[in-house]
């Protein structure tokens, strides 16, 4: 892997980011919007006294973290979907650039992204409706941290289905995360399901992340057994998505797929 | 040899869109892929690029195999086609910058702006590339392949959208390249009275199979089957795929 080369794809979709409204519209608006909308809801239901302030704190968290995931996710199909787009894949692929390296300066781009959205969200929550989330940090990160991990599993494999269908399947890239939503318990607890779902999400990293996340607002700790679950899954998803891109590359090689370009 | 070629097959399904293909290209040579729409032009091009893995058969660049060596190889040469297109929202200088950067080019500005010049387009540095015509775009993407000084061209119909003046500036680029620096390059074209004036050597493709190779002369007589003192490939496609001398 040549440093190099992965700063190049960085260059590229920083250049595309700068021009593009649409980027900055996913990387600040929409985790903006969301901490607006989400923090009103608590203003509403703390002034009516409906809520401990603990699930307030829970709520707003939650919209933070699953922003976060959600971004990553997309940012990484998108951020493979633009080169289809512009019909750049044959470009960029006729050089000496490798597969490895342009994933690596897309994750990089997306990690960039995903700090401007959550300092922006966190801001506006300290602002606007006092959640603080600093003092919270050191015991969220390992959770982000599991976030990220399975976020950048599903963008890889997201991606891979994409370089095998091409646009046709493009909408995954803004709606898969969502299919995950309900299953990865962002606002209630995994006991709130019904037992048959309770055993799908707790195959979720993300579940565990956000079990862990509303233990530490209520004053339990860091649940080391949450973060390592989320670990040992992450491991295992982000094998099985690696294979799975490999194994559709090849494939797309194969079968002219990369010079289609549609 | 700086290029080799043996036994190249591809098959789509059931579809043989290379058949058998082989072929050698000296250092220095340009050499022409000829052949109607669908007669394996592009899918050989994008084999010998490593976009397309091969069915069968073998391709040895610079005497490193293309399977093993892909990476080695690709920082040696270049292409480019009209049909490819750049991130549109990005200018000029900032796409040609990416690439710059892909080849780790020292002073990449210098050698942007020496491509730039060489094609007529300066003027064009800072303008997006959806703002282009696409004869603009073509010398864009010409300005990238050169970009790396790369010792193997492959151009895929480069003159497709370019106007005569255009395209006459292009092609004594090419011929240039050649001369100072030993540039080889593999180039398809349709535009016959092109090929005769550019190319060594011409490759004719039909269904996926080589039918004819060798000088444009050579071809002409062979395919013509007379004598004849200028080469005249215009008819000889014509012959070649409607079965009958235009």
């Amino acid at each position: 892997m040549k440093l190099h080369r992965i700063n190049a794809v960085i260059v590229r979709h920083i250049y595309e980011s700068r021009r593009n409204l649409d980027r900055v519209t996913d990387m600040v608006w929409w985790p903006v919007l969301d901490i607006i909308m989400w923090g009103f809801f608590t203003v509403y239901l703390s002034h009516s006294n409906r809520l401990q302030p603990t699930v307030v704190s829970c709520l707003l968290g939650a919209v933070i973290l699953w922003g976060t995931f959600y971004s990553f996710q997309r940012d990484m199909a998108v951020g493979f979907i633009d080169e289809l787009w512009c019909r750049n894949l044959i470009n960029l692929f006729s050089t000496p650039l490798t597969l490895s390296e342009y994933m690596v300066g897309l994750i990089a781009v997306c990690l960039l992204k995903v700090m401007v959205g959550l300092l922006a969200a966190s801001a506006i929550a300290w602002a606007a409706y006092s959640f603080d989330i600093l003092p919270w940090l050191p015991k969220f990160i390992p959770y982000m941290a599991n976030l990220l991990f399975f976020a950048l599993a599903l963008g890889i494999a997201i991606t891979g289905m994409i370089f095998r269908y091409s646009t046709k399947i493009q909408a995954l890239a803004w709606s898969f995360a969502g299919l995950l939503m309900p299953v990865s318990c962002v606002m209630y607890p995994i006991s709130s399901l019904p037992k048959w779902l309770q055993d799908i999400a707790w195959m979720m990293p993300t579940a565990h992340s956000f079990e862990g996340m509303r233990d530490v607002l209520a004053g339990k700790g860091f649940s080391p057994q949450h973060f390592w679950w989320g670990v040992g899954l992450n491991v295992v998803y982000f094998a099985l998505a690696i294979g799975f891109f490999g194994w559709i590359f090849e494939k797309a090689r194969t079968r002219g797929l990369l010079v289609k370009q549609e | 040899m700086l290029v080799e070629v043996e036994n190249l097959s591809k098959t789509f399904g059931e579809f043989r869109a290379v058949d058998n293909v082989s072929f050698a290209i000296e250092r220095g040579e340009i050499i022409g892929l000829l052949g109607p729409n669908g007669a394996g032009k592009t899918t050989t091009i994008h084999m010998l690029l490593g976009l397309i893995t091969p069915t069968s058969g073998r391709i040895s660049i610079f005497g490193k195999s293309m399977a093993t060596h892909r990476g080695e190889i690709l920082a040696q040469m270049n292409f480019t086609s009209p049909y490819v297109a750049f991130p549109f929202r990005l200018t000029v200088l900032e796409n040609l910058m990416v690439f710059a950067r892909i080849y780790n080019l020292k002073k990449p500005r210098e050698r942007i702006d020496e491509q730039l010049e060489r094609f007529g387009i300066s003027k064009l540095r800072d303008k997006a590339i959806a703002r282009l015509s696409s004869g603009e775009n073509t010398r864009v993407g010409l300005c990238k392949a050169f970009m790396n000084d790369p010792q193997l061209l492959l151009l895929d119909e480069p003159t497709a959208y370019l106007d005569p003046e255009i395209a006459w500036q292009v092609k004594n680029a090419l011929l240039d390249a050649q001369r100072e620096k030993g540039t080889t390059i593999l180039y398809t074209s349709h535009n016959m009275d092109e090929v005769e004036r550019m190319c060594k050597r011409i490759i004719f493709l039909h269904h996926g199979k080589v039918i004819a190779a060798g000088t444009p002369i050579e071809i002409t007589q062979a395919i013509l089957e007379e004598e004849r003192e200028e080469p005249a490939l215009e008819e000889v496609f014509m012959r070649l795929v409607k079965g009958k001398a235009a």
